[in-house]
């Protein structure tokens, strides 16, 4: 099973990396908690950037299914997006 | 006169090479503005159905408001309104640069351009001496929008057109410094006038109602402004392409012709890359705005130029699946230098090459290969070989070729880069919108899919009301004419800074998600102006302002399109979605496309229209619209 992590810039550029792949992850919150993993010492940069961050699965955001419960499927792609505007 | 307007009119006759210069009409500034509003009614009044747009009988009007001249922030942008060669529809584009506040200190609201020169010529406009010289301009004509406006000079403030517009490409837009009125081929029907550029003088002052209170008040929003997490941060850091990783990871960023909403590259043609690894440091701006959206960027040979906005990174990026940034960087060059609108020209180059994928027809570029679309993008500006063809955008290239299901368009306009089927409302809004596929004609993908607020946009509510407020505020907007990004700020930044899993934040987008009704209640309530550009109008022109004001005046100028887009025949039958968008499924949780048959019904309905989406008689009393 491998999931597809993609980090917000600013997460990205805290670790080094901005996609990477996790291999066992059952729900959206072992996606969290392994992304908090890789931040190791950096775990509270990490909570300063989920906390404006939502979690979105293959684009939908999770809370609008089932939160951090929601089960995952090999070859999903979990992403960190932040609001934002353009033109 | 109105306080606020210059209370001019000029008229321009290219054929006679006569002018004169006539009172504004009160009536009409009263109830549409200026601007888009006032264009609009001038074109509806003064043209017979069935014009040739690229024919004498099209005029060019080019608008001012109220707002533009003073020194409120986004207050430099000036209307452009014509019948649409793209679309056979009501054509219209706004416009930054200076060009508006250059009309403004000349002392004119509105220039109407009517009929054709025999040769190419430009105009030469001096307000305070209520001169207008028809110079030769073949010593132009050929040049691109940079040179052409260095040619000019920086004493006036310039309109032009490139290439693109001569050729009569269907979307070359008007650039003024490096902003465009891109939209609807506004720049094809200057073109058809032999115009090349309106330079225009004066040194007149706006004069309004209440200058003091403008002036603290207009102070107050600088420092609003400033620390507003979009018109104060992202906008200034990223531009407008601080969006893109957001719409790619809600999978709505539109990828190899809108096959997909996910872009694997995204990140190395997003703003925040964009910042670390290519900017020059210079962010530019419209004449007074703080905001300073532009960003430049270096390509070889011509060294610091204007970079690419979001609806270019993502039409000639990402739905090319082209993560090459540099290319992209050249292409938006030779677009902006041709005079084109990049998103027309991105949709239809993604159109061209799944063409080429389906083996039907080969302009020689492909998905996912930078090779031959500089030299194609050249050849679109001068209607060369593959170029004249696509140059003609993606409707009239199915009509010949064949693939409808896969062009991107709405009533002929290419459609921008939000997938619709990960934001309903901003589907209803393309399918709706007058002058077509447009995202700047209400915005609704704020309020639902990428901003602060945290809605479902694939759920069916308040899908219909969000297009008809944002639509009503956005002609509003247009006619003063303000920028349309100021609508960013509408959400204030407490909304932005909340965890977006807060209680907190998840009871107000509860609350927002379940109120249509009331919220077009609220919103159409005249009251007092509480909005700053509500305020500013009051302040200028010593005339109540308020959101229900604004919504009354801005649904009059929609249904005002809409009776325009009527007359020329394009029907209830036009307010779609391309067939991708309505039967192809690019999420999980979806069957199918965009919900449209659904939601359409029920936003004809809260716009006062029968079944057909003609507006019954009731609704165009109850907006005082005369037609
Ligand atoms: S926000 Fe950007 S586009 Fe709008 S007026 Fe300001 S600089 Fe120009």
């Amino acid at each position: 099973m491998s999931i597809q992590v993609e980090l917000t810039y600013d997460m990205g550029k805290a670790i080094g990396e901005h996609r990477f792949e996790v291999e066992a992850a059952a729900t959206v919150a072992d996606v969290v908690e392994q992304t908090r993993q890789r931040f190791k010492e950096g775990g509270d940069e990490f909570a300063k950037l989920a906390h404006v961050t939502r979690v979105a699965v293959n684009g939908v955001l999770v809370k609008h299914s089932k939160g951090m419960k929601t089960a995952l499927k090999d070859g999903d792609r979990v992403g960190f997006v932040k609001a934002s505007a353009g033109g | 006169m109105i306080k606020g307007y210059a209370g001019r009119v000029l008229e321009i006759d290219l054929a006679s090479k006569q002018f004169t210069f006539k009172p504004l009409d009160e009536d009409i500034a009263r109830d549409y503005i200026g601007g888009k509003g006032y264009g609009t009614r001038l074109l509806y009044d003064r043209t017979d159905a069935g014009i040739d747009p690229l024919g004498p009988e099209n005029p060019l009007i080019f608008a001012t408001g109220p707002l533009n001249g003073s020194v409120a922030p986004q207050s430099n942008r000036f209307a452009v309104v014509c019948k649409s060669p793209l679309t056979g529809g009501i054509g219209n584009a706004t416009c930054g640069g200076n060009y508006a506040h250059g009309m403004k200190r000349a002392g004119i609201d509105v220039i109407v351009v009517s009929h054709q020169s025999e040769s190419p010529v430009r105009i030469e406009i001096n307000g305070d001496r209520d001169e207008v010289n028809f110079i030769d301009a073949s010593d132009l004509w050929g040049l691109g929008t940079y040179e052409t406006q260095e040619k000019l000079g920086k004493k006036l403030a310039h309109a032009v057109i490139g290439p693109a517009g001569e050729n009569k490409v269907l979307y070359a837009g008007i650039v003024s410094n490096e902003r465009i009125a891109g939209r609807t081929g506004v720049g094809a029907v200057m073109g058809s006038k032999n115009l090349k550029a309106i330079s225009i003088t004066g040194s007149r002052k706006l004069e309004m109602d209440d200058p003091e209170a403008f002036k603290s008040y207009t102070k107050e929003v600088r420092e609003l402004f400033k620390d507003h997490p979009v018109l104060g941060s992202s906008m200034k850091r990223f531009g407008t392409a601080g969006i893109v990783n957001t719409t790619n990871g809600r999978g709505i960023l539109p990828t190899r012709n809108f096959q997909r909403g996910h872009f694997d590259g995204a990140m190395t043609i997003s703003g925040e890359w964009m910042e670390d690894h290519e900017l020059k440091g210079v962010k530019t701006s419209c004449i007074h705005c703080p905001v300073t959206c532009g960003r430049d960027v270096e390509i070889e040979g011509k060294g610091v130029v204007k970079g690419p906005e979001y609806e270019t990174l993502a039409l000639m990026g990402s739905n090319l699946e082209i993560g090459d940034l540099e290319a992209i960087n050249v292409w938006n060059y030779h677009a902006d230098d041709m005079g084109m609108d990049t998103i027309s020209l991105g949709a239809s180059l993604s159109f061209a090459m799944e063409l080429k994928e389906r083996g039907i027809w080969d302009a020689g570029v492909s998905f996912g290969d930078p090779e031959g679309v500089s030299g194609l993008i050249l050849d679109i500006g001068h209607r060369r070989g593959a170029g004249d063809e696509i140059a003609n955008g993606a409707k009239k290239m199915s009509e010949k070729f064949g693939g409808h299901e896969f062009a991107m368009h709405v009533k002929g306009l290419e459609m921008s880069a939000y997938d619709p089927r990960g934001s309903f409302a901003q589907g209803v809004e393309y399918a709706t919108t007058n002058r077509g596929g447009c995202h700047v004609q209400g915005a609704s993908m704020y309020m639902e899919s990428v901003g602060p607020l945290t809605i479902n946009p694939q759920n069916m509510k308040l899908k219909a009301d969000i297009p008809v407020l944002m639509q009503n505020n956005a002609c509003a907007i247009n006619s003063m004419v303000l920028c349309i990004f100021t609508t960013y700020g509408m959400i204030p930044k407490a909304i932005h800074e909340m965890d977006p899993d807060s209680f907190g934040h998840r009871a107000i987008s509860k609350v927002f998600e379940n109120l249509g009704p009331m919220m077009r209640l609220a919103m159409g309530m005249k009251g007092k102006p509480m909005m700053w550009f509500e305020k500013w109008l009051t302040y200028i022109t010593g005339t109540t302002f308020s959101s229900g004001h604004l919504q009354e005046i801005g649904g009059r100028i929609f249904n005002l399109e809409r009776m325009y887009n009527l007359r020329e025949g394009l029907t209830g039958k036009e307010d779609t979605l391309p067939p991708r968008m309505l039967n192809e499924s690019i999420f999980e949780n979806m069957d199918s496309g965009h919900p449209l048959g659904e939601l359409l019904p029920r936003y004809y309905k809260i716009r006062g229209w029968d079944a057909d989406g003609v507006p019954l008689r009731s609704t165009l009393d109850k907006l005082r619209l005369e037609v």
